[in-house]
């Protein structure tokens, strides 16, 4: 049996699945916390489903105004509008890219979208994240990979480092090749909210 | 945009300032480019108003008895307890959009933030209305993209809509218009900003 300590961290870093079950005397009998001061001032408090329903939306309009200059989205109905945040909010896959679809279309005569909805996020500042707009297809007519886009918008993210310690790019947990065309990963990778989010990450030290 | 940032700089009337995020980046960024790392912010208080308090009737008072209350209260003029609320205003551009984007955020001088609902009952009456048509897409709550706490957003995709007849008029009447003080003195209103006519004037003596 290899050291618990290797095993502990494979299991920690996902590389192991698990299931844990807690033995009696494990478990403690705690009263919860009387008193939780939420901090209104750092994070959003979604009091209501309509407050995250509103929220979504907004996200998909500003997604749709970089993609299709809020064409798409404005021709669509309300109801429309409600079976995409139904679809989503009770898991209807069907149902949610009955409507998702016509986002993803763009004309016959352009190669891709306007401008690609992406938000990066980064442990090494303030600020929340980047947002810039950048086109799917170069001038020449080639596609934009993800390695075009981190190195415009964000390259100290690929950039390597003193000792060779490289970022981990992920989206939706899982590392793209940078090699891919980026109007494939926002027509098939983007989340709910048509938007793709990349994390850069630091390569986890062993 | 160039000259946009020129003519955001001049907005200086009143009680307006630039900030700008100062973020460490190895390459020189272009004018335009700048507009998005900055923004303009204000804050104001409101004062409470004096009113006067007006008595509750209960149903068998008599019509008598409630004359003489009201003559009591005319006498005392105590004012209504309301609390001063600290506004503060941060003009943004949208690239999504291309547009500018008013966000702001209120709260009372001992730190508590208004909640949404608070917000939105404060909306003038003669806002009202639209604002009831769809409040969610009105005004909503979001992370500020800058500093990241959440802050109220005015919604910018109406904006084009009402802005493009106000850019085209000063072109058939030769005139000059400032894009930021017009469309300021359309959205502020509706969330507490109101804009002193000096703005338009400063505008129009510009070039």
């Amino acid at each position: 049996m290899t050291d618990d300590k290797d095993v502990l961290r494979d299991v920690w870093f996902g590389r192991i699945p698990t299931c844990f079950t807690l033995c009696q005397d494990e478990i403690t009998e705690r009263e919860a916390e009387p008193y939780y001061n939420f901090p209104e001032k750092d994070l959003l408090h979604c009091p209501s489903k309509d407050a995250i329903e509103a929220h979504f939306m907004s996200c998909m309009k500003e997604a749709d105004a970089l993609k299709h200059k809020s064409q798409v989205i404005n021709e669509m109905q309300k109801k429309d509008h409600k079976q995409l945040w139904m679809g989503l909010q009770n898991d209807r896959f069907d149902q949610f890219w009955a409507i998702n679809r016509k986002l993803m279309e763009y004309p016959a005569e352009e190669s891709g979208f306007r401008y690609i909805p992406f938000r990066i996020y980064q442990t090494t500042t303030e600020r929340p994240f980047i947002q810039k707009l950048f086109r799917p297809v170069a001038a020449d007519g080639q596609l934009h990979t993800l390695g075009d886009l981190l190195k415009e918008v964000c390259p100290s993210a690929i950039a390597p480092e003193d000792g060779g310690k490289k970022n981990q790019v992920m989206i939706h947990g899982i590392e793209p090749m940078l090699e891919t065309p980026l109007q494939w990963l926002s027509e098939h990778l983007s989340y709910p909210d048509n938007f793709l989010h990349i994390s850069i990450i630091p390569q986890p030290t062993d | 945009m160039a000259t946009c940032a020129k003519r955001i700089c001049k907005l200086k009337t009143g009680l307006w300032r630039l900030a700008q995020d100062h973020l460490p980046t190895n390459r020189r960024v272009f004018p335009w480019r700048r507009l998005s790392l900055c923004w303009l912010s204000r804050t104001r208080r409101t004062w409470p108003e004096m009113t006067v308090t007006q008595p509750r009737f209960g149903p068998g008072d008599s019509k008598e008895a409630a004359e003489l209350a009201l003559d009591d209260a005319e006498a005392a003029e105590v004012p209504a307890v309301s609390p001063v609320i600290r506004y503060e205003y941060h003009v943004l551009y949208s690239c999504s959009f291309q547009v500018p984007v008013l966000y702001f955020r209120a709260s009372f001088l001992d730190g508590r933030p208004l909640t949404l609902e608070d917000i939105w009952e404060g909306v003038h009456e003669c806002y009202r209305t639209r604002l009831l048509q769809g409040p969610w897409d009105t005004i909503t709550q979001q992370e500020h993209p800058i500093l990241g706490q959440p802050f109220f957003v005015l919604h910018p995709c109406k904006t084009n809509e009402f802005m493009t007849p106000v850019l085209k008029n000063p072109q058939k009447i030769n005139r000059n218009i400032n894009y930021v003080t017009s469309w300021l003195s359309v959205v502020g209103p509706v969330v507490g900003l109101n804009l002193p006519l000096s703005y338009a004037q400063a505008a129009s003596q510009d070039m």
